[in-house]
């Protein structure tokens, strides 16, 4: 499904040159990222609502950048960034009455649209959504309405749209894809997208259920050598900071219920070392971490929601 | 314009009236014992019809029909193509050629060794709907994603399905797998889809390689020895396990109940739908957990029921009751919320467990004869 309307760059992206002395040398221009934060600490997340006017509600979030770009930027080295951190904007318009045209519906009906600007991965996007766009819509969708209470507008519609602006890396850009390669990428920017989307729903003032907000949890493994390595157990993992991720969950979570709305996770669970005493399995560990860092997110939320009725309220 | 809202959502909009919904519910919410419309038991599946190796153009195909009429076939075909590395790699294979002592971190050119996973292309059709909606592509990923995510260290199949497909380092087979419902989806596909994908795996063979090493990849032109995508050489000693494909299994949850391949009825009222893909552990004979995604319950886009204290056509037939009570027997009103933990572990359970429902699936599929 090639865009024929609109001219394009070139699909593959372009990339700078690296040279093979860059890579010996001691600058780090070419070095790895390294995580610097506890298995169980998070990256800081800032998360502003009311930021577009014309919008019945809507948010901006970003996530700390990782400490090697942080120094990247201070002090560049190399035109390549050693990672990088997410952005997204999000969007509410609604509720507004459905089309003459729609069926009725005793609820209301949820659009969710994510899309990633040309130019927030590596390798440029198109201007179409594609299938892992549409497929993380699906997922934001089946997050949100599980909170939202749908059956107070009836023959109504919300549209969410949210656009990334910086995605996640999938893997460290010099790697070449090993075996556990996957678009691990993916759940990250799906976790932002939820917190930030709940932000804009609050700030839209579309009743819920409770915050909703994301969280991811993976188990990683750092040595070279993969097969000897225990993968152990982290939690908002960077996928640019580790040599390999072996599995990971996203959940979107409601604190006060205690309940998961989504759930996805993916990959193989079944080496993990767990700490001594632990009788669970592995994917519980891991929807447990990423319930964790859910509730670690769900923080910031309500703190960004209740700038935002403060706003409300003053302005009223 | 009914078609096109359905099509924005990944799941079905049920066609059944409050009361019917409510009766379902009730029915097979019941404790430890579930009515099922259908009357099986709560973990038993839908009889089915299914044979291999159909199409004589494919590299592997099959097609299982479901006893209430629906259909599915699917196609395997390969190519062969030549492997590129992403142009942003930084791939240390041509750096090393300058003479310069780099510390070649990991295996030399491991793309070409492990494969990739974009090697496996996968396409569903499902009348009624367009390629783009939401429903094809969520399943398409879903499925795709365990079938590349299957990692083995096995011998013959190191490296899981990418490996597999890796001819040397230059060369690669591509892999399309398309899926075909050839009825209207009458309940949710994913069970019948995953499984015919699963039997067309198995039954996918690739042509016996000639040339050895780098050479260019040619090939014996007698389909009699071509080997099979999932090999299936016995061990010479110790105890057989087979490397598998991945089969998605769907399981709700409604009340306490836990229920697996629920029809299009059953799954209307359900609180919580989980898609669950297992496969063999390569070393052992338990089931290894390969993903998990939450599906959204249809029950989410139903109508709810009014009850008689707030239905405007009884005042003063019934008795007035207090109005901010929230659920009234026999009333139906769709689930709020998501589903708590401890029900999505233990529906995990059910599937992985030992003589589990995921044993007793891939059991079943075993007993379908792969030509």
């Amino acid at each position: 499904m090639a865009d024929r309307r609109r001219i394009n760059g070139p699909p593959g992206g372009t990339r700078p040159p690296v040279y093979a002395s860059l890579q010996e040398s001691t600058t780090g221009a070419a070095q790895r990222a390294q995580r610097q934060r506890q298995p169980a600490e998070l990256r800081k997340i800032f998360l502003q609502t009311g930021m577009i006017p014309t919008a019945s509600g809507s948010s901006y979030l970003e996530f700390e950048p990782s400490a090697s770009l942080a120094a990247a930027r201070a002090n560049p080295k190399s035109l390549i960034p050693p990672s990088s951190a997410l952005k997204v904007a999000c969007t509410v318009h609604g509720p507004k009455p459905l089309p003459r045209s729609a069926a009725f519906s005793p609820n209301l009906v949820l659009t969710t649209h994510v899309k990633y600007a040309p130019f927030a991965a590596r390798k440029r996007r198109g201007h179409i959504r594609d299938a892992s766009e549409r497929d993380l819509g699906v997922h934001l969708e089946t997050a949100l309405r599980g909170a939202i209470i749908a059956e107070r507008w009836p023959k109504s519609g919300l549209e969410i749209t949210l656009t990334i602006i910086e995605a996640e890396d999938d893997r460290w850009w010099g790697d070449a894809p090993d075996s556990h390669d996957a678009s691990w990428g993916l759940m990250n920017v799906l976790a932002g997208c939820i917190t930030a989307a709940s932000a804009a729903i609050a700030d839209a003032h579309i009743d819920c259920l409770d915050l909703v907000s994301g969280g991811v949890a993976a188990l990683v493994s750092d040595e070279s050598n993969s097969a000897s390595s225990i993968p152990r157990l982290m939690l908002d993992v960077d996928p640019a900071e580790h040599r390999s991720i072996l599995s990971a969950c996203v959940v979107a979570y409601m604190p006060a219920r205690d309940e998961i709305t989504e759930i996805w996770l993916k990959g193989d669970s079944s080496r993990a070392a767990l700490e001594k005493g632990d009788d669970r399995s592995s994917h519980e560990a891991l929807i447990d971490g990423a319930v964790d860092a859910a509730r670690g997110a769900n923080t910031v939320l309500s703190e960004a929601v209740r700038e935002s009725i403060t706003r409300s309220i003053a302005q009223a | 314009m009914s078609n096109q809202r359905q099509a924005s959502s990944a799941s079905q909009v049920p066609h059944l009236s409050p009361a019917e919904l409510s009766y379902l519910y009730t029915s097979l919410s019941l404790p430890k014992n579930p009515i099922r419309p259908d009357g099986r038991s709560p973990t038993q599946f839908r009889p089915l019809s299914a044979e291999t190796t159909i199409l004589p153009g494919t590299n592997g195909s099959a097609r299982i029909g479901f006893a209430d009429g629906t259909q599915a076939i699917v196609g395997v075909k390969a190519e062969v193509e030549k492997t590129v590395l992403a142009a942003d790699t930084l791939d240390s294979r041509s750096l090393a050629q300058h003479g310069d002592a780099l510390n070649r971190e990991g295996e030399e050119g491991s793309a070409a060794v492990s494969g990739q996973g974009e090697w496996v292309q996968m396409s569903i059709e499902i009348p009624g709907y367009r390629d783009d909606d939401a429903l094809p592509i969520f399943l398409g990923e879903m499925m795709r994603e365990s079938l590349v995510g299957s990692v083995e260290n096995k011998e013959e199949m190191a490296g899981g399905l990418k490996a597999r497909l890796v001819i040397n380092k230059r060369w690669h087979w591509r892999l399309y797998i398309d899926v075909l419902l050839l009825s209207q989806p009458l309940s949710y596909p994913l069970p019948l889809l995953s499984l015919t994908t699963h039997l067309a795996l198995l039954s996918t063979k690739l042509p016996k390689l000639k040339s050895t090493g780098e050479e260019d990849p040619f090939f014996d032109d007698d389909w009699a020895a071509a080997e099979y995508l999932y090999p299936r050489s016995k061990p010479s000693s110790g105890p057989f396990h087979p490397v598998r494909p991945p089969v998605t299994i769907l399981v709700v949850s409604v009340g306490e109940n836990i229920i697996f391949d629920p029809n299009r009825e059953e799954i209307s009222v359900a609180d919580a739908v989980l898609a669950i893909s297992i496969t063999r552990s390569h070393d052992s004979d338990a089931l290894k957990l390969l993903s998990i995604r939450s599906i959204d319950p249809p029950s989410r886009l139903t109508q709810s029921g009014i009850p008689n204290s707030e239905n405007v056509n009884m005042i003063g037939s019934t008795p007035a009751e207090n109005p901010s009570q929230e659920e009234v027997s026999g009333v139906w009103r769709p689930r709020r919320g998501g589903v708590k933990r401890s029900v999505v572990a233990r529906m995990i359970k059910t599937v992985l467990g030992k003589g589990g429902v995921g044993e007793e699936v891939l059991e079943g599929l075993e007993g379908v004869e792969v030509h």
